[in-house]
């Protein structure tokens, strides 16, 4: 099997006028979990059923595993495990009925991993869908997903409706998951989620791919918020020399700065001319880095 | 007080399937009063009343105006009608909480009541509207083709019709109010509809009038108001039948616990919760039911089926042993039709035990009640499953649409032949019962299988454009009106000499033009049937397999 899990060439999709995703060039690898990162309406579930064939791309191609998304449509199904946004099922059937028949379908399935999953993740089997909460449902798709240990497990919003208990489990789930050596492709709107589990993530807004950036890449870029407190005054413009510096505050012994460049430089200022005696940095999360992108991105189309 | 908002939402949701109704309907008077202008209609007249009574048409009118209002709209018309109405009563209250969106509107500052009137109001002007259009198409018609309508009570008619669909759009309301189940609301209101239908006409024929009047379809039509205008007392009968409904809504509605977005409890279901039969149970209903996808949409549609088969039954088993009551003189009168006239009514000569039994069982309500089993299948087989958004899910399995389609259509084909086993078991228990020798099993066998490939036809019809656009309401109209054009073809172009071999291409030809209940079985026509289903099948495949599978309604 090719070590490239998913990989999409120019995948573009328009609905008549509306381009729904335009020119989507992706690589996710075998291993890794990959976060697919956009607001509601960017694209993002348009991508994921353009690469599953249960749409057609206006342009491009994608291919999963190796096996082209249009011509090996039935092959690819043998080895990903999918779970839809918002996913509906057959409300007359129980959770354990929707899995014999889901098991059926694809063949191969362990009982005994359907257990275990479902242990994992708290899930009550003998209800019927119909009388499921949404988050009960969801963990029925998620055991569905994961059933038939596939090499691909693409997933949208998964863990809309999951308490934070489960949503814990889950991250260990994809976690073991990529570290079997197989992929999951996450799409989220909400960051917290992406960030404790992806590796890399995917940015995606009005059907562009903004960018693909490693999470830890994204955090080091980040902008820090860094407050230095000193022995005596200090001075702002010295700070304010360094490259990567923005917004100095300095209020006597205490400066307050924005900083994304090397840290190294801005310790050297600090300790060479002055004694340093506190240094707090706050790590940006994601959230202020996906809204920075945004902005960037607002202004460059305005 | 009523709801403005729910009023006209409901209304514009309702409409278009009205408006299709109606013109349909009007399209079908254009085209039979077209057809009878062309032709002498003056054998009909010499016919016994009660002979006419049975197809629609008041012995008391003329020409072909006349004739084609009495078959038109007094019989197909009026059951449309009645069918989008019901439909419209057991979607406005048990509908909306089946679909889970009941709980979503009482979240606003509104009453459970006042959106029961606002709902029942919407009903009321939809209706109106519907037969409003057929007012005008009726009178249009007419003065389009100079057909004399002087003596004929259009608006009296049409007023009737308007009446006797509300009531039982209201009754599908009482009972949809009442118990929140969409399916009985309409499953039982239909059946009365139609039981009532063949009781008003059937039993005065058997001098048991007294008894037909316990049927509401009694107060619509027996007072022929095409004819003679409005019976007051029958226009009170039936609205006041209509206001009992109503206020049967009106106090159901508040006394229960609503249902949420709701699962259906089958009989199955029920059996599997008993722990006498649970152990049994839980194999058909659970682990066999979801052994592959044929399996399970066969276990879909037990519902349906049983409803289906249930009136084909009782009709099957009923039927044949009324044919004793018929008076003697009744029967030579049948023997001396005219071709025209046996045409339409399906060819056959409803003086014989034979004949009857094709006319009464196999020539209107056997069609109906295939068609909609087969057509609802083959709508909702692929775009039932995109509009329940769970298209998505179960193609992430290894399966490829065309499979998809194939293993659909099994359980189509499945639920058609039990269908055929269900009317030929009948219908021998009837001929048994009714000690009607002349019919043999080799016939009613032969009937039996000819209207499962029959209905297997508009299964496909319903399919091919479900596989094609996804959208289970315009595959559900196009079955319709396929099934209305081609009953036409079949019932009124025999009238015409040069329509007359364009009625051949109707599948009603081939199911029941060789007579099958009298001559046996007609490979001929069982072949049309059966390949024009399977040609249907095939196409389908290619339609679903170049599209975008939708995800939701939108």
């Amino acid at each position: 099997m090719s070590d490239l899990a998913i990989r999409t060439e120019g995948l573009t999709k328009n609905y008549g006028e509306v381009e729904a995703l335009t020119d989507l060039n992706l690589e996710v690898k075998m291993g890794e979990v990959f976060g697919f990162l956009g607001p509601n309406g960017a694209g993002k579930t348009t991508a994921i059923r353009t690469m599953l064939d249960l749409i057609r791309p206006t342009a491009g191609r994608a291919t999963i595993a190796g096996l082209d998304s249009h011509a090996d449509s039935v092959e690819i199904r043998r080895h990903i495990g999918y779970l839809p946004s918002d996913v509906s099922m057959y409300t007359n059937l129980t959770g354990r009925d929707m899995i014999t028949y889901f098991s059926n379908l694809r063949g191969g399935v362990d009982a005994g991993l359907v257990d275990e999953l479902s242990e994992r993740l708290q899930a009550d089997l003998s209800k019927k869908i119909g009388d499921y909460s949404s988050g009960n449902r969801q963990k029925i798709g998620l055991i569905l997903a994961f059933m038939s240990k596939p090499a691909v497990i693409i997933m949208d919003e998964p863990s809309s409706g999951l308490d934070p208990l489960v949503q814990r489990e889950f991250q260990t789930m994809m976690r073991e998951v990529a570290a079997e050596g197989r992929c999951v492709f996450l799409s989220s709107h909400t960051l917290s989620e992406v960030q404790r589990a992806a590796d890399r993530v995917g940015i995606i807004r009005n059907g562009h791919l903004v960018d693909v950036e490693f999470v830890d890449d994204l955090r080091s870029k980040a902008v820090r918020r860094v407050e230095l407190q000193f022995t005596g005054p200090v001075d702002a413009a010295a700070f304010a020399a360094v490259p990567g510096v923005r917004d100095v505050d300095v209020a006597s012994h205490h400066a307050v700065m924005s900083f994304d460049g090397n840290m190294d430089a801005l310790l050297g200022v600090a300790t060479d001319r002055y004694t340093l005696v506190d240094i707090n940095t706050q790590e940006a999360d994601l959230e202020e880095i996906f809204l920075q992108y945004y902005r960037t991105d607002e202004k460059s189309t305005a | 007080m009523m709801l403005a908002n729910v009023f006209t939402k409901t209304t514009r949701d309702r409409l278009p399937a009205g408006v299709v109704g109606a013109v349909t309907v009007a399209a079908l008077l254009f085209f039979s009063m077209w057809v009878y202008e062309g032709i002498d209609t003056s054998f009909y007249y010499d016919l016994p009343a009660g002979v006419l009574e049975l197809v629609g048409i008041n012995p008391e009118g003329s020409g072909a105006g006349g004739i084609a209002f009495g078959a038109i709209y007094n019989l197909i018309g009026a059951l449309v009608l009645g069918g989008l109405a019901i439909s419209f009563g057991a979607s406005a209250i048990a509908g909306e909480e089946q679909d889970g969106t009941f709980g979503l509107l009482l979240g606003n500052p509104v009453g459970r009541r006042q959106v029961l009137i606002s709902k029942a109001c919407s009903v009321i002007l939809v209706v109106g509207v519907m037969t409003l259009l057929m007012w005008g198409a009726g009178v249009g018609s007419a003065a389009v083709l100079d057909v004399p309508t002087d003596d004929l009570f259009i608006g009296s008619m049409t007023f009737a019709l308007f009446l006797n669909s509300l009531f039982y759009g209201f009754l599908a309301l009482a009972i949809g109010s009442s118990t929140g189940n969409r399916g009985a609301a309409s499953g039982a209101s239909a059946g009365l509809m139609v039981v009532g239908y063949l009781a008003a006409t059937l039993l005065p024929l058997a001098d048991l009038e007294w008894l037909a009047k316990f049927f509401p379809w009694y107060y619509y039509n027996s007072s022929a108001p095409i004819n003679n205008g409005l019976d007051w007392s029958h226009v009170a009968v039936l609205g006041g039948l209509s206001i009992v409904a109503f206020t049967v809504a009106f106090v159901g509605i508040a006394r229960r616990d609503l249902k949420d977005k709701g699962t259906n409890v089958t009989i199955l279901d029920r059996l599997r919760a008993n722990p006498l039969t649970s152990k049994v149970m839980e194999r058909v209903a659970g682990s066999a039911r979801v052994s592959r996808i044929s399996v399970k949409t066969f276990s879909d549609y037990q519902g349906l089926f049983t409803i289906t088969a249930a009136i084909m039954f009782y009709m099957g088993v009923l039927i044949p042993p009324l044919y004793n009551f018929i008076p003697e003189d009744f029967i030579n009168i049948f023997a001396t039709f005219p071709d025209a006239l046996v045409a339409m009514i399906g060819g056959v000569d409803m003086g014989t035990p034979t004949g009857f039994l094709t006319g009464e069982v196999f020539s209107l309500v056997g069609p109906i009640a295939i068609i909609v089993l087969a057509a609802t299948m083959g709508s909702r087989s692929l775009a039932g499953e995109e509009e329940n958004r769970t298209m998505d899910l179960l193609m992430s399995n290894p399966i490829s649409r065309s499979k998809l389609v194939v293993e659909k259509v099994q359980a189509m084909i499945a639920w058609a032949f039990l269908f055929g086993v269900a009317t030929f078991s009948a219908t021998w228990i009837g001929v048994r019962i009714g000690g009607l020798e002349e019919v043999g099993v080799q016939g009613i066998a032969s009937i039996s299988l000819l209207l499962t490939l029959f209905g297997l036809v508009y299964g496909g019809i319903a399919l091919i454009a479900s596989a094609a656009t996804g959208k289970r309401g315009v595959a559900t109209m196009v079955a319709t009106g396929v099934a209305l054009a081609t009953w036409f073809m079949f019932s009124f172009f025999p009238l015409s000499e040069t329509l007359e071999p364009i009625a051949r291409l109707s599948p009603f030809h081939w199911y029941l033009g060789s007579d099958p209940l009298l001559n046996g079985f007609d490979w001929r026509g069982a072949a049309l049937l059966a390949g024009t289903f399977v040609i249907l099948v095939i196409a389908s495949i290619p339609l679903f397999q170049r599209r975008d599978l939708r995800l939701g309604k939108s």
